[in-house]
């Protein structure tokens, strides 16, 4: 699967989330809102309704405790109404709060028992904070046959302002209003606690959301991680098999043309080169002098085949086919020393032919490389292979006495030859393991590979032939 | 024109090539000489050791690199069964390492492919006569890297050997399995001993497993 595809398909998941969890944030919280509102204005409707009831409930109470009196004054009877205000100042309730205040009809105060100075002034003209005559609308709704009213007041508890609900009605014989009220300060307090809960309850539903839709993003993430992580290794896995199987197919290609080259194109100048030879000899019977251009024709034949020969080898060294990897490695060893006059001692075992094609021809590689890079950057005055089998390991070992190499370049693909981080590679398709340390005093380079990748092979191959 | 008779009776070659163009070549070559005579050709090592056995030719002229078996091992095989037949390793290939292992196998000489039909007449009549032949290319080789027997590797008949004796059967069993005779056996034995350094067959054992020869 592609990668953008699959992070394509990972964002689209990531967005479904945020938007399904920003959908049911808002439905939810706006389903909570509303609901809360609704209930909110349904109990403080039914709260007021109450506070209603009992004002009007204490209202005819406080008339029918004074009403022997008043029905049966006269309207100027001072005395009488002197005591019945003393009787509104006795009638208390809500501990501190609920009491009975009196004015008369052109607003003086003629009761009030929280806030006696205040008797016998006129309030006609008092207002509250958004101008409305208190007094005055107290007055008006106690002669329409008793009215509610809210209106800011200070609570005697609290001492401080606070709304209040109040109740008026009027004794019209006195032209007196007589009132009393409640404080709707606590059925506030109620509300807004229900409120709170409420919010509380969204800001919870709120954060189920919040954490749903992160672990659902996180788990897309993870998973997204996973299904990476794995391709990766699958990829990784089919690069590497892929680049053995290329070198593999390149290694199999140059034998085959080499021994084509060697095998095939060379065997048929030589035969060409005994026919050339023939055909002089035959003319040297007839007496006839060989003509300058035989002789030509068969030395240039012989420049073709060295040529072709030198090509082949370059390809594929046949050695390491024919007599196997030891002959193979000493005739690359004697071909250095004469190129390069360095000397190269060589440990190799005395059996042969105990490696399959495709081993030998990495580890012929390795060496190659090894000498390559000793030529051209070690200045080293000897080298040592060694080439033993042990411990169930083929140990192959090279090393030179030359400066060593920056370690960090040591995996750069070099301008020529293979690179040992194609050896390495090679060795490790092998399951074998490929070590390189350099310091100043040399390089050595170091092959194993396990037995099981070789057991058995000269039993499969020469053995069998000579059954 | 030389045409030395040495004696009446023609020697008698094998040619081994797995090219037909090159037996060919080297036939026509050689028929100018006629104190020789090819009395057959064959394309691979196999079908030159029945031929060997049948014919018994003096001379087996024979290529390096062919399918299903080379000529060394073919070489070795056939100085086991038939040692009066001479064998002449010819070959493109010049490496020094082809030269030694020829010469351990048995072969009496070493001619390049590149020589002249001149030098491989010349060839074929000195190790008819038991001499050895090498061409001088190859004879130089030799001098730059002499074969020192400590050094040697194992022949591939060596090795074979080797395999059996790990595999637990006695000379006289293995003489029987490559059909030769037990005193060739034993000089093989005696030749793996002196090249691996190893006196004991429980030693001889353990290498042949250490190398993968046989199965621990």
């Amino acid at each position: 699967m592609n990668v953008n595809f699959r992070m394509r398909l990972m964002l689209i998941a990531v967005l479904q989330v945020v938007l399904t969890s920003l959908v049911t944030y808002y439905f939810v919280t706006k389903e909570y809102r509303d609901l809360s509102s609704e209930s909110l204005i349904t109990l403080e409707k039914f709260l007021i309704d109450q506070k209603k009831q009992e004002l009007k409930n204490y209202t005819a109470l406080a008339k029918s405790s004074v009403n022997h009196l008043y029905s049966q004054s006269i309207p100027d009877n001072t005395a009488i109404k002197s005591v019945v205000a003393q009787i509104f100042d006795g009638l208390l309730y809500n501990g501190d709060d609920g009491y009975f205040f009196v004015y008369d009809g052109n607003g003086t105060n003629i009761s009030h028992p929280k806030e006696p100075f205040r008797i016998g002034k006129n309030y006609w003209e008092l207002e509250d904070e958004s101008g409305e005559k208190i007094i005055q609308i107290l007055l008006n709704n106690a002669k329409n046959g008793g009215g509610f009213y809210r209106y800011p007041w200070l609570k005697p508890s609290l001492k401080a302002s606070s709304d209040k609900l109040g109740y008026s009605i009027y004794l019209e014989k006195w032209d007196w209003m007589i009132g009393t009220g409640v404080y709707l300060d606590d059925v506030y307090a109620q509300l807004s606690q229900l409120q709170n809960e409420m919010d509380r309850h969204t800001s919870k539903t709120k954060q189920i959301i919040l954490i749903v839709a992160i672990s659902s993003i996180f788990m897309i993430f993870l998973f997204g991680l996973i299904v990476n992580l794995n391709q990766k290794k699958k990829t990784d896995l089919k690069i590497n098999q892929l680049g053995q199987r290329i070198i593999t197919l390149q290694e199999n290609e140059r034998r085959h043309f080499s021994r084509e080259l060697h095998d095939g194109i060379v065997q048929i100048l030589i035969s060409i080169k005994y026919s050339l030879e023939a055909t002089g000899r035959y003319i040297g019977t007839a007496n006839i002098q060989k003509p300058e251009q035989l002789n030509k024709a068969q030395s240039n034949l012989n420049t073709a085949i060295q040529e072709i020969r030198r090509i082949s080898h370059h390809l594929h060294p046949r050695i390491l086919d024919e007599l196997g990897l030891t002959a193979a490695l000493e005739a690359l060893a004697s071909e250095f020393t004469e190129r390069t006059a360095v000397n190269i001692h060589i440990v190799k075992p005395a059996a042969r032919k105990l490696l399959p094609d495709n081993i030998n021809t990495t580890l012929y590689r390795v060496v190659q490389e090894a000498l390559t890079n000793i030529e051209k950057h070690a200045k080293a005055t000897e080298v040592a292979i060694t080439f033993e089998f042990q411990n169930n390991w083929l140990t192959l070992n090279i090393s030179d006495n030359g400066c060593g190499f920056n370690q960090e370049l040591k995996y750069e693909q070099p301008p020529q030859g293979i690179g040992l981080r194609n050896l390495a590679e090679r060795v490790e398709y092998h399951s074998g393991r490929f070590t390189v340390t350099s310091d100043t005093g040399g390089t050595n380079i170091q092959v194993m590979i396990p037995k099981s990748s070789f057991a058995n092979h000269f039993n499969k191959t020469s053995f069998e032939a000579q059954k | 024109m030389t045409i030395n008779a040495t004696s009446d009776r023609k020697i008698t070659v094998l040619l081994v090539d797995d090219h037909p163009m090159v037996q060919d070549g080297l036939t026509a070559c050689l028929s100018y000489y006629d104190d020789i005579q090819v009395v057959a050709a064959c394309t691979n090592g196999k079908d030159a050791l029945d031929k060997a056995l049948s014919l018994k030719p003096d001379v087996i002229l024979m290529d390096v690199s062919m399918p299903i078996m080379n000529g060394i091992d073919a070489t070795e095989i056939i100085t086991d069964k038939i040692p009066d037949t001479k064998i002449l390793i010819f070959s493109m290939h010049e490496s020094s390492e082809f030269v030694t292992s020829s010469i351990q196998a048995g072969a009496s000489g070493y001619i390049s492919k590149d020589t002249t039909s001149e030098e491989v007449y010349f060839a074929i009549k000195t190790i008819a006569e038991g001499k050895t032949h090498f061409s001088s290319s190859i004879a130089m080789s030799l001098i730059e890297n002499p074969i020192r027997p400590e050094n040697e590797k194992l022949t591939t008949r060596e090795q074979v050997i080797l395999t059996w004796i790990a595999r637990g059967l006695s000379s006289k069993e293995v003489a029987r399995k490559l059909n030769i005779s037990y005193r060739t056996v034993e000089a093989h034995r005696r030749n793996i001993r002196t090249k691996l350094n190893i006196e004991s067959l429980a030693e001889l054992v353990r290498y042949a497993v250490n190398h993968g020869l046989v199965d621990p």
